[in-house]
């Protein structure tokens, strides 16, 4: 289609009748190919949002007998003044920059050290994937098992008595280690493939030059990561802020809301309190806040790049 | 052209079957061809191996004995009832037969999805549960007429369990279910018990709200009050005397164990049975862990619940509903009728070892033997009266939001009296706010 567009045309009218009814030809058949593809997405993805958004804006309860009537922006002025949701916001942004920040250096780490060439490299490159097998649940119900304050290994190891998940102030914390835990081995997999794109000649150039470990990582790994860490980063930080699974199977969002996170927060408006209006608006503008931030992120950081 | 549509009619031929398949799935439970059975899902919670077995059990005699009206066992969880059955209703394909408590039913009641039984109850098993367990599933339907939204049939009350060897020890009057300790009483033998390490009594306070709300009936503290049709939360002296004494036995007197304070009920177990403390404030069924798991040679005893100004405790009870878009309701409360008759509440009662509301059961020689304290908790059924916060609507957000953190950390010591008071009303008038527009 590049091609056609481009080619010096003559224009002549008939010519160019003919070539807009090929256009759209292959535009029809571009559409019936897609179409099969396009069905589930439009019914099951797009769908669900278009009526979640329509739903931010009603005072729809998921009861039996209650008339739902639009209501405007209504739910949003509620959230804005609700101090459970910002306590909740503030929540959810300590876990997803803690959660991201610590998950990349940690992972920056192991994939810097299994790009050396150890020995039992390959068993060491397999055991960093295995979290990523497990599915959220099970990692909630295996450190649910460490954290227990009887017969968990951490206070045995640890020699203490401490109820990790029902402490006010350890509950946040001790889930964002698992966290950080749940989601090194993607951030490392691809941190360790783009370690081993950086072009082997730039090390030979700078050791030319005598640089030593530090200068090297400083000076050619990093800047040449710089786009694999800018993507990697983004998508943890959204995959982090809509967490949901392993902290409702750790803390259900307690101690007293301690760990309880956006998404939690908004789970329980729709299925405890049954608001499901209010908690649509919440889903909402958790996305565009999430949005907003990556938006700004990315836009820094191709400026940067440029 | 052709292409297209041809596509576009097997899209929709697709789809259709896919639709077709998904809302089958109910219709096929509930469709009842004549000369089929019909078939009804019965949504259990039970729990306890010996409960579970005994609503296996019955449902099976039930199934043998009715070869028209087949009934499915279907095992749920009190950990997520309600929010299964919130999606279950939305979506249409609820249970008929529901188990749970009455705490819930009120919103499920006030939302439409339940049916009302008031004129549907056998006239056997109406008479059989006394009114005071029926107000408390008589519910509001959220248009402002009252029903009965559930059939009750177990119900808990607060007792004490203790270690029997440093009870006679400590040489108190060890009262009896005419004659119940009063709180000075039960304070003061707390004090007599802390000797050494071992301190007089243990409040495993986890979940804070439920206990200190039913206690709080012992000196009239209801903590909600209606006027002109609106609810407000009310906490004032009667209110916080329970939660006073409670938080003086752990910082005053220091005779309750402050290593069980963060702890759920079951959990201050071991360090029961290794006598670490000699009082242990707990609903009646922990009983069964207790006469199960305690060591050989452990010697307790079950005490009757404290007196205030009166005996009365908050009482909530399980019950068993039918869902109001359920095809078959008359054939449900059938199979309700025969599930809870005396026998089988007699049973059902033993096993989950908590009171039948059944007065017939309640007479049963199984549930008034010395045996593990059963004729104590027996007894103590008569100082159950609906607990005031089963009727308000909110109550389930105002306790996981504002009452159970704020409790918390009161029985911390984080903050006074005066303090959590404060919260419970101010905060707790905001939530309550929200179900009233």
């Amino acid at each position: 289609m590049t091609a056609t567009a481009t080619r010096p045309a003559p224009p002549t009218p008939p010519a160019r009748h003919a070539r807009r009814r090929r256009f759209s030809r292959q535009t029809r058949e571009m559409w019936v190919l897609m179409l099969p593809a396009l069905v589930p997405v439009l019914l099951f993805s797009v769908g669900p949002l278009l009526y979640g958004i329509a739903l931010a804006f009603t005072d729809a309860r998921n009861t039996r007998n209650h008339e739902t009537s639009f209501v405007g922006l209504e739910n949003l002025g509620d959230l804005l003044t609700a101090e459970d949701f910002w306590s909740s916001f503030r929540i959810g942004m300590i876990w997803a920059v803690s959660v991201t920040g610590l998950q990349f250096l940690a992972a920056l780490g192991l994939a810097l050290l299994l790009n050396q060439d150890l020995r039992f490299r390959g068993v060491a490159r397999v055991l960093a994937v295995v979290p990523w097998a497990m599915p959220p649940v099970v990692i909630g119900l295996m450190w649910k098992l460490v954290y227990h304050p009887d017969a968990g290994i951490l206070n045995s190891v640890l020699g203490t008595h401490v109820n990790w998940l029902a402490d006010f102030s350890l509950a946040l914390p001790a889930i964002i280690v698992v966290g950080v835990w749940t989601g090194m081995p993607q951030t490392t997999v691809v941190l360790l493939a783009g370690l081993q794109n950086v072009p082997r000649e730039l090390y030979e150039a700078v050791e030319v030059d005598g640089a030593g470990r530090w200068r090297k990582f400083w000076n050619i790994t990093l800047p040449q990561l710089k786009p694999v860490i800018v993507a990697i980063t983004s998508l943890d930080f959204v995959w982090n802020i809509n967490q949901f699974g392993l902290v409702y199977v750790l803390t259900q969002g307690g101690p007293g809301g301690q760990t309880r996170l956006p998404m939690l927060f908004a789970y329980e408006e729709a299925f405890r309190y049954r608001f499901a209006g209010y908690a649509s608006m919440l889903g909402l503008a958790m996305a565009v806040v999430v949005l907003a931030a990556l938006g700004l992120y990315l836009w820094r950081q191709m400026r940067e790049a440029k | 052209m052709r292409m297209k549509s041809a596509l576009a009619a097997a899209a929709i031929v697709a789809l259709a079957a896919g639709c077709g398949s998904g809302g089958g799935d109910k219709g096929g439970s509930a469709a009842g061809k004549p000369g089929e059975p019909v078939k009804l899902n019965f949504l259990s919670l039970a729990w306890q191996k010996e409960s579970v077995a005994a609503n296996k059990q019955i449902v099976d005699e039930w199934n043998k004995a009715n070869p028209t009206i087949q009934v499915t066992y279907v095992q749920g969880s009190w950990d997520n009832v309600n929010d299964q059955l919130v999606t279950q209703f939305a979506g249409g394909t609820a249970p008929d037969v529901i188990h749970n408590d009455s705490p819930a039913l009120s919103g499920f009641a006030s939302d439409g999805y339940l049916l009302d039984l008031s004129d549907k109850l056998p006239a056997e098993l109406k008479s059989d549960i006394p009114q005071k367990s029926w107000d408390t599933v008589t519910f509001d339907d959220g248009k402002g007429k009252q029903g009965v939204y559930g059939v009750p049939f177990l119900q808990e009350s607060q007792v004490i369990i203790a270690n029997k060897k440093l009870l006679d020890g400590a040489g108190v009057r060890i009262p009896t279910p005419d004659n119940p300790w009063t709180w000075d009483e039960f304070s003061a033998a707390a004090k007599k018990m802390t000797k050494g390490d071992a301190f007089g009594v243990a409040w495993p306070m986890k979940s804070p709200v439920n206990k200190s709300l039913n206690l709080a009936l012992n000196f009239g503290g209801t903590f909600f009050q209606t006027v002109d049709g609106k609810t407000t939360v009310k906490v004032g002296p009667e209110e916080k005397e329970v939660l006073q004494r409670i938080h003086d036995q752990l910082y005053k007197d220091k005779s309750a164990d402050p290593a069980a304070l963060g702890q759920g009920t079951a959990d201050p177990l071991p360090a029961f049975y290794a006598g670490k403390f000699a009082l242990l404030p707990a609903g009646v069924y922990l009983r069964q862990q207790v006469a199960e798991q305690a060591p050989k040679g452990f010697e307790w005893v079950t005490l009757p619940p404290l007196k205030g100004t009166t005996t009365d405790q908050g009482a909530v009870s399980q019950t068993l509903s039918v869902a109001q878009d359920s095809k078959h309701p008359d054939e449900a409360l059938k199979f309700i009728s025969y599930f809870l008759n005396p026998t089988n509440q007699a049973k059902l009662a033993k096993g989950d070892w908590l009171l039948p509301t059944s007065v017939k059961a309640a007479a049963d020689p199984s549930m008034t033997t010395k045996e593990n304290g059963w004729d104590v908790a027996t007894a103590s059924a008569k100082n159950l009266v609906v607990a005031p916060f089963l009727k308000v609507n909110g109550f389930d957000e105002w306790k996981s939001k504002v009452a159970t953190p704020a409790l918390q950390e009161y029985f911390a010591n984080k903050i006074s009296i005066d303090d959590v008071a404060k919260k419970l009303v101010d905060d707790g008038n905001k939530v309550l706010e929200r179900y009233q527009r």
